[in-house]
């Protein structure tokens, strides 16, 4: 009975979430050229216009390529990070890590006039790696809460059990430690490479003619219209991620497949 | 304490590379905006004198905590059932729920906000749905109030609240359940005197990170909130890009960090929370 | 103590490695000559700004022309500040210029390099010392055309106010500063558009408190202006009425009623330190040409600044653009005198009028 609720409740938050794809999804298709629902008639204009200019595919290439080295940046850092401010024993340790989360809370824009300064004074304006730097920034503080709570629930005797056995530290640490984080190390890496795809203020800011992310160019569209390019580019987005989440999957069964002989 | 010698190698400075990026790219950036905010040219704490002197700066401050609590714990109730079915079911279905919930999180905030518009919207359709189901003559205002900018600012942090719920609820040792069971605890004081303790760092961790984004949010209250939905970043924003008065801007941020810094220190206390995650005490 | 050695050794190179990468990326080649960065507003305008100006500027000078966008005050001032100028000329209306202007964030015109004939036609009021017309815009009554029909549409600011006459919600704007709210407040009280300046600030914040109760949404930006009477959401707007006349192109529900409505001109201005001067001016005095100003107008319904460019346009063409003979009739030319003017405070009318407005928004 309980079990029936859970599911209800649980399915209609799941409802929930997807509810806006309803209207992006049939929006994309439209022959409207501004965001009306119900769409009238059917055209791939949006999707034309999407895949045959430069002006969006450039942006599209260079925000994957940020948020890849953004999530790689500030996975190893804030991981790291959240080893030494949970395992450490150092004064200040509250006082640092309340530092490595105040860039949340800091708003983005004070951040970014502060960093151009920096940025122009090593010139690097207009440059991917401002943004690799910047955004890594903006995104270290969710790793550093993702892992840090998985960290502190961590039991550590089975770590003990490895080192005991006769593994060093980095063994332990590589081959113990690790993959039983790896449920909070994977969100955290999407959290933080989502953060990078949909950051457009220090976009704005430190990138430019140059540098222009996705978010950016989606964010100079509608300053003047809203028309329906940007639900198609959320649709693409979407059906990516379908893709790419289905593949994961498939490729973790298989793994598992022929870890386990076939009985 | 005599340690085991494999302790040997202390953890600590493995903060050391966030420490440096940080103090690279964040604190001595910053320290420039602070000091604008007390220089004006000579030293002067005008900004912040004409900060506390206006009870509208006050009032933007409160509407952002009011939004940002109540999302907090809107995206609590509705994330804890979430995450914890998943920890329930098969890795197929549970694929087939992370994907629900990872899917809509790539698809910008900006388009987002632009849907729900067209969903809430007095010719929306929940308004069309409502008014067929006979509950509503005249469309309700579902959008440019608190409750739009709730649903829009909820469904963008949902994922923040149920990816860090999951991923400490999946190492709940099930040998505990088990074993409360065994000692004849029915599933509801299994669930509240065993599991939802156990899960306590997740409930920080999501709520840690909900809040403090949510304290940031901008593009949501601006679409879709009324003037109660100011809040303190938007105000910010016009300080910064519109008028160029970038002292007051830093001012006002300086003052924010501040206030929920004192904030999270009063809720961890209150709460006992540094127990379970304010660090290894 | 060895091992940890190695352990931090090994983090510490993967660290910097990944730090320092980046840095190894070739940065972009910026040549300071053969090539001119414009920052505009981007969309369609830019698009139309590309086919009517920027073509024909790169075919005849050799110069490339890079388009940005926004040109907001604060990245133009950042800019400034450090000395890592980037953009050459942006286009801007004149109360952002105002605040520019403050910090000396522009470079003066030189009218001696500007078309002569050109400069002639140009409204004399949009030639300023750091800034000159690029096209003219207008602030109108924007209406959905399901919620009133044309005809039975409201035709002054007065009937905006009217919360019994027409049916519906307003909308207009939070964002971008307090004019023309305050200046369009007064003439819905009874003000004469000829007697507006210098404003009455308090009788026209008694105005905006009748209107207040009417609007459902203070609006952002002019694109969700234009998205809030499509729908329907509101059923006025008081927004930028090229943007209306554009979606209505496009078959939107909508229309423009172009009375009372205020005009104003969006300017080129050149960037302080820009080190591409030359071009810039070169640029400007390309895009000041009465059939170029002409062409821009086709593409989109901004009024050209130079007023011969509606010579060359059929009289359907200009009808629905804001600085059409007719329309021109019915409008009031915005006064930017009074809102540059520095109080005892070192503050603009502007700055402080739209922080009070800001205030007044959220303590109201």
């Amino acid at each position: 009975m309980s079990r029936i609720a859970l599911w209800a409740v649980a399915g209609a938050v799941l409802g929930f979430l997807l509810l806006p794809l309803v209207i992006i999804v049939p929006t994309s298709f439209s022959a409207s050229a501004y965001m009306e629902f119900p769409p009238r008639g059917f055209s791939l204009q949006w999707y034309r216009n999407y895949f045959t200019s430069r002006a969006w595919i450039e942006p599209t290439l260079l925000s994957i390529r940020v948020a890849v080295v953004t999530m790689i940046l500030s996975t190893v850092v804030g991981t790291l990070a959240a080893f030494g401010l949970v395992r450490g024993r150092f004064r200040g340790r509250r006082v640092l890590e309340f530092f490595l989360l105040s860039p949340m809370i800091v708003p983005v824009i004070v951040f970014a006039i502060g960093c151009y300064f920096l940025f122009a004074r090593v010139k690097l304006i207009d440059t991917p790696a401002a943004l690799y730097l910047s955004h890594s920034i903006v995104a270290t503080p969710l790793v550093v809460i993702i892992v840090g709570s998985a960290l502190r629930t961590f039991d550590r005797t089975v770590e003990q059990a490895a080192r005991s056995l006769g593994a060093g530290y980095a063994r332990a640490l590589w081959h113990v430690t690790i993959p039983l984080l790896r449920p909070a190390i994977l969100s955290a890496a999407a959290f933080a490479f989502l953060t990078s795809f949909d950051e457009v203020v220090l976009s704005v800011f430190l990138g430019g003619p140059a540098a222009t992310t996705l978010p950016k160019r989606m964010w100079d569209n509608v300053r003047h219209e809203i028309d329906p390019t940007i639900t198609a580019v959320a649709s693409i987005l979407i059906a990516a991620s379908i893709v790419v989440l289905a593949t994961g999957e498939v490729l973790r069964r298989a793994a598992e497949r022929s870890r386990t002989p076939a009985s | 304490m005599a340690k085991p010698r494999y302790w040997s190698v202390t953890e600590g400075p493995l903060v050391l590379p966030a420490v440096l990026l940080f103090t690279a790219v964040y604190l001595y950036p910053l320290s420039r905006l602070v000091a604008w905010s007390f220089f004006t040219p000579g030293f002067s704490i005008r900004h912040y004198r004409a900060l506390f002197a206006e009870p509208a700066y006050v009032t933007a401050f409160v509407n952002t905590f009011d939004l940002s609590v109540s999302v907090t714990v809107m995206t609590f109730l509705l994330g804890y059932p979430v995450a914890y079915l998943m920890t329930t079911i098969s890795p197929r279905a549970r694929a087939i729920v992370l994907a629900c919930v990872l899917v809509p999180f790539w698809t910008s905030i900006l388009v987002r906000t632009f849907a729900w518009m067209v969903l809430l919207g007095r010719n929306g359709l929940v308004n069309h749905a409502l008014a067929a189901l006979g509950l509503v003559t005249t469309p309700v205002a579902l959008i440019h109030n608190r409750i739009g900018v709730q649903i829009g600012m909820v469904h963008v942090l949902l994922p923040l609240m149920i990816l860090p719920l999951y991923s400490v609820m999946v190492r709940i040792d099930p040998a505990w359940l088990r074993a409360a069971r065994s000692l004849g605890a029915r599933p509801r004081q299994v669930f509240l005197h065993v599991f939802l303790p156990l899960s306590l760092p997740g409930i920080g961790a999501g709520g840690a990170l909900v809040f403090l984004s949510s304290i940031g949010f901008f593009v949501t209250p601006a679409l879709l909130g009324g003037p109660r939905q100011i809040t303190i970043a938007m105000l910010i924003d016009l300080m910064i890009n519109d008028l160029l008065n970038w002292g007051f801007g830093a001012a006002l941020a300086l003052v924010l960090l501040v206030v929920i810094t004192v904030f999270f220190v009063v809720f961890q206390r209150a709460l006992r929370l540094d127990r379970v995650w304010g660090g290894a005490v | 103590m060895v091992r940890r050695r190695e352990v931090l050794k090994v983090i510490g190179t993967t660290t910097a490695a990944v730090a320092l990468g980046p840095f190894f990326h070739a940065r972009p080649a910026r040549a300071d000559k053969g090539e001119l960065v414009v920052v505009t507003w981007g969309g369609s305008l830019v698009k139309a700004q590309r086919k009517a100006y920027f073509e024909g500027f790169e075919k005849e000078t050799g110069i490339k022309i890079k388009d940005d966008t926004p040109p907001t005050p604060a990245k133009l001032k950042a800019m400034v500040e450090s000395g890592n100028v980037t953009w050459d000329v942006i286009e801007t209306d004149l109360a952002a210029i105002l605040t520019m202007r403050k910090d000396n964030l522009l470079e003066p015109i030189d009218y001696r390099k500007l078309d002569t004939r050109a400069l002639d036609s140009i409204y004399p009021a949009t030639r300023l010392p750091d800034a000159i017309g690029s096209k003219i815009y207008s602030f109108n009554i924007v209406y959905n055309t399901k919620a009133l029909a044309p005809g039975k549409h409201p035709r002054t600011w007065g009937d905006m106010w009217d919360g019994k006459k027409f049916a519906g919600g307003r909308t207009m704007n939070f964002g971008g500063g307090v004019t023309p709210q305050l200046e369009i407040a007064l003439l819905a009280d009874g003000v004469p558009k000829d007697k507006l300046y210098p404003l009455d600030v308090a009788r026209a914040y008694a105005s905006m408190a009748k209107l207040r109760p009417l609007v459902n949404k203070w609006y952002g930006s002019h694109a969700e202006a234009i998205q809030l009477v499509t729908s329907g959401e509101s059923a006025i707007a008081c927004t930028v009425g090229p943007r209306g006349i554009a979606a209505k192109r496009e078959g939107a529900p909508i229309d423009v009623e172009f009375n009372e409505g205020k005009l104003a001109a969006d300017h080129w201005c050149i960037v302080k330190g820009s080190r591409n001067r030359e071009a810039g001016h070169a640029f400007i005095s390309y895009a000041i040409d009465a059939k170029r100003q002409a062409a821009m107008s086709q593409e989109v319904p901004y009024g050209p600044s130079n007023k011969k460019a509606i010579e060359f346009l059929k009289p359907a063409e200009a009808r629905e653009l804001p600085s059409s003979p007719e329309n021109e009739k019915m409008q009031w030319w915005w006064q930017a005198a009074w809102w540059g003017e520095i109080g005892s405070d070192g503050k603009t009318n502007r700055e402080r009028e739209t922080e009070k407005f800001a205030r007044w928004m959220v303590t109201g």
